[in-house]
C-alpha cells in the first residue's frame, strides 16, 4: 500500500507562483503531488525525492483541450488535471536544459494573468455595481433600515474583499 | 490591414515573428518550436503556453489560419494578411541592421 498523506492549503487564484513552488518543495522532500480537491486539499504519494517544476495555466477554453494537452507532451510537459480553472503540468529539471517555464516570454506571462484578473473581477465587479450598490440606496431611501443595514454589511465584506485582490494583484505584478 | 492588426503586431514580439516566420510553411505548433530552436541555434526555445497562447491569438486574427489537424496537433499557415504582416516587420529588422552596420 502506497504510503499518501493530505495537505490542506489556501492559495488565493493570483497566487499560482506560491502553488508551484509549494508543490515543487513537497516532490523534493519526497511527496509526488497526485491531485487537489475540494477547497484547497492538497493530496500526496510518498516517492523518491526529485526536482520536479509544477506550473499552472490558466485555461478554460473547452475547445481544442486535447491539442492543448498534446502541445504540452510534445515538450515534455505531463499533464496532471484541471482545477479551479487552472490546468496543472509538471516536468522534471532533468529533462530540461537549465530551468524551463510554461512561458517563454513576458507578453504570454501577462496575457494569462490578464485571463485570470478579467474572470475573477468581473462577477464581482457586476454584482457589486449591479446589485448591492442600488439595493443599499433604494432600501436606505424606502427607510428600511433594518434591510440597508444588511447591504451596507455585505458592502464592507465586499470593499474588503477588493482590497485583498488589489493587493494580491500588485504582489503578482512585481 | 487594419489599425488593430498595425498596433499589436508591428512591431512585433520576438516571439511573435519566429512563429510567423516559420509558418510560411505550414507546420503544427511542436514543429515551429523545433524549426525556431534550428533556426537560432538553440536559444529560442518557445514554451507550450506561449506558443498555444501565441497561435491562438493568431488564428483569431486571422495571420495564420487552421489546416488540418494530424494525430492531435493542429496545422496551420500563414495567410495573406500574415504575409503583409511579416513583410512590414522584415523591412522594419532590415532597416534596424542597416542602421547598426552604418553605425560600426
Amino acid at each position: 500500500m502506497m504510503e499518501t498523506k493530505k495537505e490542506f492549503k489556501y492559495f488565493t487564484i493570483f497566487n499560482h507562483k506560491k502553488e508551484e513552488e509549494y508543490l515543487r518543495e513537497m516532490h523534493k522532500k519526497g511527496w509526488r503531488f497526485i491531485k487537489v480537491s475540494g477547497f484547497g486539499m492538497y493530496h500526496f504519494e510518498k516517492c523518491e525525492p526529485e526536482d520536479i517544476i509544477y506550473q499552472l495555466d490558466y485555461n478554460t477554453e473547452k475547445d481544442g483541450r486535447e491539442e492543448y494537452i498534446k502541445m504540452y507532451e510534445d515538450l515534455g510537459w505531463q499533464y496532471i488535471q484541471d482545477y479551479a480553472g487552472y490546468s496543472y503540468f509538471k516536468k522534471p529539471v532533468s529533462e530540461m536544459n537549465g530551468e524551463e517555464e510554461i512561458f517563454s516570454d513576458d507578453e504570454s506571462k501577462n496575457a494569462m494573468k490578464e485571463k485570470v484578473y478579467k474572470a475573477r473581477f468581473t462577477p464581482l465587479l457586476v454584482l457589486f455595481l449591479a446589485v448591492l450598490i442600488p439595493q443599499f440606496i433604494i432600501q436606505l431611501s424606502l427607510a428600511n433600515y433594518t434591510v440597508a443595514t444588511f447591504f451596507g454589511v455585505v458592502l464592507v465584506i465586499y470593499i474588503i474583499c477588493f482590497i485583498f485582490i488589489g493587493i494580491d494583484i500588485l504582489k503578482s505584478k512585481k | 490591414m487594419d489599425a488593430h492588426i498595425r498596433k499589436v503586431y508591428v512591431p512585433m514580439t520576438e516571439t511573435g515573428f519566429y512563429i510567423l516566420f516559420s509558418l510560411r510553411k505550414e507546420n503544427h505548433g511542436y514543429g515551429v518550436v523545433q524549426e525556431v530552436e534550428r533556426l537560432t541555434n538553440g536559444e529560442i526555445r518557445l514554451a507550450p503556453g506561449t506558443m498555444y497562447g501565441s497561435l491562438s491569438k493568431m488564428e483569431n486574427d486571422k495571420l495564420i489560419k487552421f489546416v488540418r489537424e494530424e494525430d492531435k496537433r493542429k496545422i496551420y499557415v500563414i495567410t495573406e494578411l500574415g504575409s503583409e504582416v511579416l513583410d512590414l516587420e522584415l523591412k522594419r529588422i532590415k532597416r534596424l541592421y542597416n542602421t547598426i552596420k552604418e553605425a560600426e
